[in-house]
């Protein structure tokens, strides 16, 4: 009973076997957010290393501490380093240079890509651009005429809202994305559009054969964002999923951040958000929160830390 | 597959316990954390794993046995505790020529039905049935043309329809079709759902009503993580879904998810998805998933034991 007092009362200077007590806890917690085991242990030893030796505060037990440390740990994790302000980017390209501004999705099969590209061309249109939307899924079945609804539907709405402009970009089935890609930028060049979004197919990030023509994707298409597309459903691949996507751009390239989708299927198990940063030290810019085109939201680190801990 | 990473994880924890001279609770916990470990890393609930680890600690008496027969009886207690992770002993449909047997597709965004439905249909087609694919998804953009185009490759009839916004009539209607015309198979495709959209869960209960399926299969995505489960126990509440096919089971995830899933719900897998095309799909066994999850001649014959 005393040492559970002292324990509260704070002032207690944490030893390896009390953080280890707590840490254990919190580790567990954090697997069933859906945090990888990888990233799990990373953020528990980083809480180690700055609690052990400190001392408690005043009416603070050790498991109180290392929920304060893991909240700022996650907070850190989750943080960009740089500010990533896409309207803006947007709106100075234009203002700079002819060529129109390049965004692409990537990412492994089924997660959200065509349809999150979607919502962010919803949000373009808001913003009164023109937009050229080029179909680079040359593989999967209705892949365009998927993305030739999209555009329809958008483009009855923008109507409606008035401004804004889009148009699809396509040429069937079978031919090479990258060049694809090439063309439907040039296309936009000459023809004033201001955004070209790009949808590419889904491939296994571990299958050489599907990863290796990013590369070239990449030099033909010379997207200003790339933007991975990791879903909230995925477990522990997600990790390695960021880290072959990243890779795969070649050594000139990096992502620029992930759009982690169906957010609104997973409850608090919002581990990916955390596994895919920590992967990669790229940032999430986006979460989709569903099936309809209002449901992209810009990343909020509270609300993402207040899930992971709640 | 990549499961052999998990499998060669797990045996080499068995293997380095039974080399041990004297094996006792210490070097059996360090065995059940290695174990327990790669099953987290394989996405198999955290939960399950516990009660995984307090099965294996009862079950296996320190006392018993000496040397060789020892490992062996180590060995069979993990192995069966695997495999009760993926069996549920439950017999699965077995659809009959000759009738009628509507399958309904149900489960999360993405997961893989539109592409499993048509290689399940191809399946059935080779041995011999009759079999038509029917496009229930009214909602995804492009959905009746990617069931469309896939039927046409893989030479199946299949019914949808461009203009028609209600997955219920659709479904009806298609399924009415084929059974008039006397199929011995048909495929419903339904939209990808989840439980915490209480109108989509509504919709689904809404189309089996219409179509009475004697079979619902329900298609995961091997890759899911911790949300696995919570997502198909709901699936099974509202939908009582008699299988399930695991999907992407040639991606890099071990498919722990998955195996969560089987548990929560107590239904069994009966078919993996192993590639995007209408081939890439194979019966499943549990006894043989877990041989292969373990990967090596020292678990053979375990099966039988
Ligand atoms: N609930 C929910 N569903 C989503 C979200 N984003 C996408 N989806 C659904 O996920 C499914 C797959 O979306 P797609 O956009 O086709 O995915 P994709 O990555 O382009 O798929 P492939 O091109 O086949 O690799 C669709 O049913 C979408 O409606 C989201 O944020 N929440
Ligand atoms: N590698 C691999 N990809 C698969 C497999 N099964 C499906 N896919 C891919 O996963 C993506 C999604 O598949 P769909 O069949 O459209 O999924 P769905 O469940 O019908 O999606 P919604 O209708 O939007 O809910 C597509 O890119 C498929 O090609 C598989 O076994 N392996
Ligand atoms: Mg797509
Ligand atoms: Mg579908």
């Amino acid at each position: 009973a005393f040492d559970f007092f002292k324990n509260i009362v704070g002032g207690k200077t944490m030893n390896r076997a009390d953080l280890t007590i707590a840490l254990a806890a919190m580790k567990d917690h954090l697997l069933k957010k859906n945090v990888a085991n990888e990233a799990a242990d990373h953020l528990c030893k980083t809480v180690e290393e700055a609690l052990l030796g400190t001392k408690t505060s005043n009416w603070t037990s050790v498991q109180a501490t290392v929920q304060t440390a893991m909240h700022s740990a996650l907070r850190r994790i989750l943080t960009p380093t740089t500010s990533v302000d896409l309207l803006y980017e947007v709106k100075n390209s234009r203002a700079s240079r002819k060529r129109p501004y390049v965004i692409s999705v990537v990412g492994v099969n089924g997660v959200g890509k065509s349809t999150n590209l979607s919502k962010i061309g919803f949000w373009l249109l808001q913003n009164k651009y023109r937009l050229l939307i080029a179909a680079c899924d040359t593989f999967r079945s209705g892949a365009v005429e998927q993305l030739g609804v999209h555009v329809n539907r958008l483009q009855e709405l923008t109507n409606r809202m008035g401004g804004g402009e889009v148009e699809l970009f396509d040429k069937g089935y079978g031919g090479d994305a990258a060049v694809i890609a090439q063309k439907a930028v040039q296309y936009a060049e000459s023809n004033g559009f201001d955004v070209v979004l790009i949808d590419t197919a889904g491939r296994r990030h571990n299958d050489k054969r599907l990863m290796s023509p990013l590369e070239k994707f990449t030099k033909l298409a010379q997207p200003d964002k790339i933007i991975m597309v990791g879903e909230a459903l995925v477990g522990t691949d997600s990790v390695q999923q960021a880290r072959n996507f990243n890779s795969a751009l070649g050594n000139t390239r990096n992502l620029d951040f992930f759009l982690i989708s169906k957010c609104d299927t997973v409850g608090d198990m919002v581990g990916t958000l955390v596994n895919m940063t920590y992967a990669t030290n790229i940032p999430v810019l986006f979460v989709g929160t569903g099936q309809h085109y209002t449901d992209l939201k810009t990343m909020n680190i509270d609300w993402a830390v207040n899930l992971l801990m709640g | 597959m990549v499961l052999a990473d998990l499998g060669q994880r797990i045996n080499n924890a068995v293997s380095s316990l039974t080399k041990n001279n004297v094996i006792d609770e210490k070097a059996l916990d360090d065995m059940l954390k290695e174990i327990c470990v790669a099953l987290l890393e394989s996405d198999v609930n955290v939960r399950l794993v516990s009660q995984l680890r307090n099965k294996i600690k009862t079950k296996v008496n320190l006392k018993e046995g000496a040397g060789h027969s020892k490992k062996r009886l180590i060995q069979k207690v993990v192995f069966d505790e695997l495999c009760d992770l993926v069996d549920c002993h439950a017999e699965p449909y077995k659809p009959k020529k000759g009738r009628s047997n509507v399958i309904m597709f149900v489960g999360l965004q993405g997961a893989g039905k539109t592409t499993s439905c048509t290689k399940l249909a191809a399946y059935y087609k080779r041995k011999g049935f009759k079999t038509g694919l029917v496009c229930a998804d009214t909602f995804r953009a492009g959905a009746f043309d990617q069931l469309k185009q896939n039927a046409i490759k893989a030479n199946i009839p299949y019914y949808g329809l461009y203009t028609e916004p209600d997955p219920v009539k659709v479904a009806r209607e298609g399924v009415d079709m084929f059974k008039r015309e006397k199929f011995d198979i048909i495929i419903v495709d339904t939209s990808g759902r989840h439980q915490q959209e209480k109108e989509l869960f509504s919709e689904m209960v809404e189309i089996a009503d219409a179509v009475k399926p004697n079979q619902t299969i329900m298609v995961l995505d091997a890759s899911n993580g911790q949300a696995a489960e919570s997502q198909s126990k709901a699936f099974k509440e509202a939908s009582d879904f008699g299988s399930i096919i695991l999907t992407k089971m040639d991606g890099h995830a071990k498919g722990g998810g998955a195996i969560s899933a089987v548990a929560a719900t107590n239904t069994p897998i009966v078919f993996i998805g192993t590639g995007e095309h209408v081939h890439d799909i194979e019966p499943f066994s549990p006894k043989k998933f877990v041989s292969k999850l373990l990967g090596m001649a020292d678990f053979e014959g375990l099966a039988e034991l």
